[in-house]
């Protein structure tokens, strides 16, 4: 190797695979041992990036640790249960094959969480096993006897707690050891009895699959593992108490109730969005006053001349002014977060699951779908767990429409302009109900496309929906909060480069060159961006849109968020006066003057529902679909969906307006 | 195969069709696709668990069943290729 960044593999030259079903605490196991920072949640496949840490051992040594995807047999058909056999054949470019796996199961849940042990068994890997979550089965009144178990699967086993880090020091020992001493257990193939007739098509399939594909054979060997299981399971654990605690609790029962489910989720959901404007408004308003006050302050501090104009007209007002959105950004990934870690995601998935099978989709496509409205690159990534190609190409293509929180700005600034905060029978906000209405518009034009598509494009393939609930639990406010806090670091890393760059070039471009001597007129209309934006006025006139806007559009297709910075910095240039106001005042102002009407701002929040424009989803989408056709195929339709929604609006509405 | 006479007293069904809170065993996973039932073996649906049905939605369908210490949801026409007797 001579690639400078492996010598990390020197320094740990030995490699270890997580392996474990979805839900059994794998993750939050993978971040005790590594101490890094990653994202936890409540939900079946949610691992869908290969993780990998440096795990400190005792003895100052260290070793790689790769964190897979969750799954719940060796020869499982979706795309992250692929990944785990074939990074166990070593057949993922760039990783050998691991010299240990550590396999993580749920004390709670053993006999499910045995059978991907007893299929690790027969690869021959050398294993240590990690029962989890010991503090729920001990409330639950389980025992699990480690001994008795090692004993019975010939494998070192430890019993941990990952969330409390009980545990880990007798595990980090057990894995030092296997990793010097490696011994394979001598169970391989212990569920088959020798004298089964079967015995002989077993052991001559490969335990990394191919599977076979025979059902006598399949549901034959599924059923003498779990009887090999259920014989060990009983002779090394014990129930002390049984007094039939409900499977499902009454709050349980009463979010996914037929009459009540749909109506408590429309409810939560109603509540998000009223948060994200009335919780973010005080600390909006201290962050864009501070915004206003540095502009101001940078113009009169600052000598006069390009610099000066660059930093007050350009980079404070271009910035600022998407930094003012952290405060919602941070309160939408905290009611996800919050929903995700409690498991009401796939409460949700079950009430959905009816209404998604009507539109071609799946349930699970609800997990990519909400992922989306935060933000669409996670969520096409976690389509990964959808098993059939074309639901998945299905649900990729339509979640760059679930309006996500880059294009919260877009609105925020648009609805607090244009919206009157009056109260809609007497306690719903018209601005929260308004910014709900582009969600949902998000939403229903996604579930044409995805049934166009599916009826159209995508030939009929035989899909199922098999999911875990994963139980209620009370989220733990620290994993929220750090899935919060990586959200908006992203986002503020976004406005410090590609915002940053827009708002330095969108400056430059409305800023040059100075009109002439004696020129009346708007300056910025002069300028290069003015140019632009009058050349392409005429397409965008029947949308309601102005050269002004035109620009403001053409610039934000790296990235939504800069629309608000192009605005802010156009309007601070061509505004005469040396005061730098808010962009929603500059906005009221220009209401009231008549140049920017309410239509027109309606119509431009249906544009953004629509409009295709992130760079990151495009090159996401190119990545998981493998295709440059569904990539253009996505940024093309949905732009021409856009203008064409955009066209409808302002269209219909200034018949009805007149 | 054991063919006990005892558990014959009610007759088998597919699990599409049992009632909220009625206990089950499964008897045969019939007629299914190899994915699928790979899918349904991993999850523990074998010949000799128990199951109970624990919510239905709109129309039956998802239908959300506990077996071995967790909840699962699946379709109808999934839980259609499920025979079970009620216990």
């Amino acid at each position: 190797m001579t690639d400078i960044t492996t010598t990390a593999d020197d320094d740990c030259p030995k490699s270890i695979a997580l392996v474990g079903n979805p839900n059994c605490g794998k993750t939050t196991l993978f971040n005790g041992l590594t101490g890094s920072r990653y994202k936890v949640a409540n939900y079946p496949g949610v691992t869908v990036e290969r993780k990998e840490g440096s795990l400190p051992l005792p003895h100052g040594s260290c070793a790689r640790i790769v964190d897979l995807p969750g799954t719940y047999a060796l020869v499982g058909s979706s795309l992250d249960e692929k990944i785990v056999t074939q990074f166990l054949r070593g057949e993922i470019a760039g990783n050998s094959t691991p010299d240990l796996v550590v396999a993580v199961v749920d004390a709670t849940n053993l006999e499910r969480n045995l059978f991907l042990i007893s299929e690790l068994l027969d690869t021959g890997y050398p294993i240590v096993l990690a029962i989890n979550m010991m503090d729920a089965a001990e409330r639950a009144g389980i025992k699990v006897y480690g001994e008795l178990l090692s004993r019975a699967l010939d494998i070192p086993v430890v019993p941990i707690t990952a969330r409390t880090k009980s545990g880990f020091s007798t595990l980090l020992n057990e894995i030092t050891k296997a990793l010097e001493t490696p011994a394979p257990s001598s169970k391989k193939l212990a569920w088959v009895p020798p004298e089964h007739p079967l015995r002989q098509t077993i052991e001559a399939l490969s335990p990394l699959g191919p599977a076979s594909s025979d059902a006598n054979v399949i549901t034959t060997i599924g059923s003498l593992r779990y009887a090999w299981i259920r014989a060990i399971v009983r002779k090394t654990t014990s129930q002390s108490s049984n007094d039939d605690v409900p499977v499902v609790s009454p709050l349980d029962r009463l979010l996914t109730s037929r009459i009540w489910g749909l109506p408590i989720m429309l409810g939560i959901f109603g509540v998000i969005f009223q948060a994200i404007f009335l919780w973010a408004q005080l600390p909006m308003e201290v962050i864009s006053g501070a915004v206003d006050t540095l502009s101001a302050r940078a113009s009169s501090v600052l000598p006069p001349g390009i610099l000066t104009s660059l930093i007050a007209e350009g980079i404070i007002p271009g910035v600022g002014n998407v930094v003012v959105f952290v405060p919602q950004i941070a309160i939408l990934f905290f009611c996800i977060g919050f929903l995700e870690d409690s498991g009401y995601l796939s409460r949700a998935a079950f009430l959905l699951d009816n209404f998604m099978r009507k539109v071609g989709l799946q349930g699970r496509a609800f997990i990519p779908l909400l992922s989306s409205f935060a933000c669409a690159v996670p969520g096409i990534l976690s389509t990964r767990s959808i098993p059939t190609r074309s639901d998945r190409l299905a649900t990729i293509m339509i979640a760059p429409l679930m309006s996500c929180s880059a294009r919260l700005p877009v609105y925020a600034v648009l609805i607090a302009a244009f919206i009157p905060p009056t109260l809609v029978a007497g306690f719903i906000s018209l601005q929260g109900l308004v910014l709900l209405g582009m969600y949902i518009l998000g939403v229903v034009g996604a579930c044409v496309v995805a049934w166009l598509l599916k009826k159209c494009l995508l030939w009929k393939e035989s899909c199922f929906y098999v999911m875990e609930m994963p139980p209620l639990r009370k989220p733990i406010l620290r994993i929220i909060l750090r899935g919060v806090y990586d959200s908006v670091a992203s986002f503020l890393k976004n406005a410090t480069t590609i915002i940053l760059a827009c708002s330095v070039i969108v400056w430059f471009l409305a800023s040059y060159p100075k009109p002439e001597l004696g020129y009346q007129g708007n300056p910025v209309q002069a300028s290069y961006a003015g140019r632009l934006g009058t050349a392409i006025e005429p397409a965008i006139k029947p949308l309601g849109f102005n050269w002004e806007i035109g620009i403001a559009i053409l610039s934000s297709f790296p990235a939504r968020e800069v629309f608000v910075t192009t605005l802010s910095t156009i309007y601070n240039i061509s505004d005469d006066d040396d005061e730098n106001t808010g962009l929603v005042k500059t906005l009221q102002e220009r209401n009231q003057a008549g140049l920017f009407s309410t239509l027109t701002a309606l119509s431009l929040m249906v544009f953004y529902v629509f409009a295709c424009m992130c760079m990151s989803t495009l090159a996401v989408c190119k990545r998981e679909t493998g295709s440059w056709g569904w990539t253009f195929g996505m940024f093309g339709y949905m732009t021409a969906l856009a203008y064409v929604a955009s066209f409808t609006v302002f269209q219909l509405g200034s018949l009805f307006l007149k | 195969m054991e063919n006990s006479a005892t558990t014959l007293i009610k007759e088998e069904k597919a699990l599409s069709s049992v009632r909220v809170g009625q206990k089950a065993m499964i008897s045969a996973i019939k007629s299914c696709p190899a994915e699928l039932l790979h899918k349904l073996v991993s999850m523990g649906i074998v010949a000799g668990s128990e199951v109970t049905v624990t919510q239905r939605g709109f129309f039956g369908s998802p239908i959300n069943i506990h077996l071995l210490g967790s909840v699962l949801s699946l379709r109808s026409a999934e839980a259609a290729h499920i025979q079970v007797q009620p216990l």
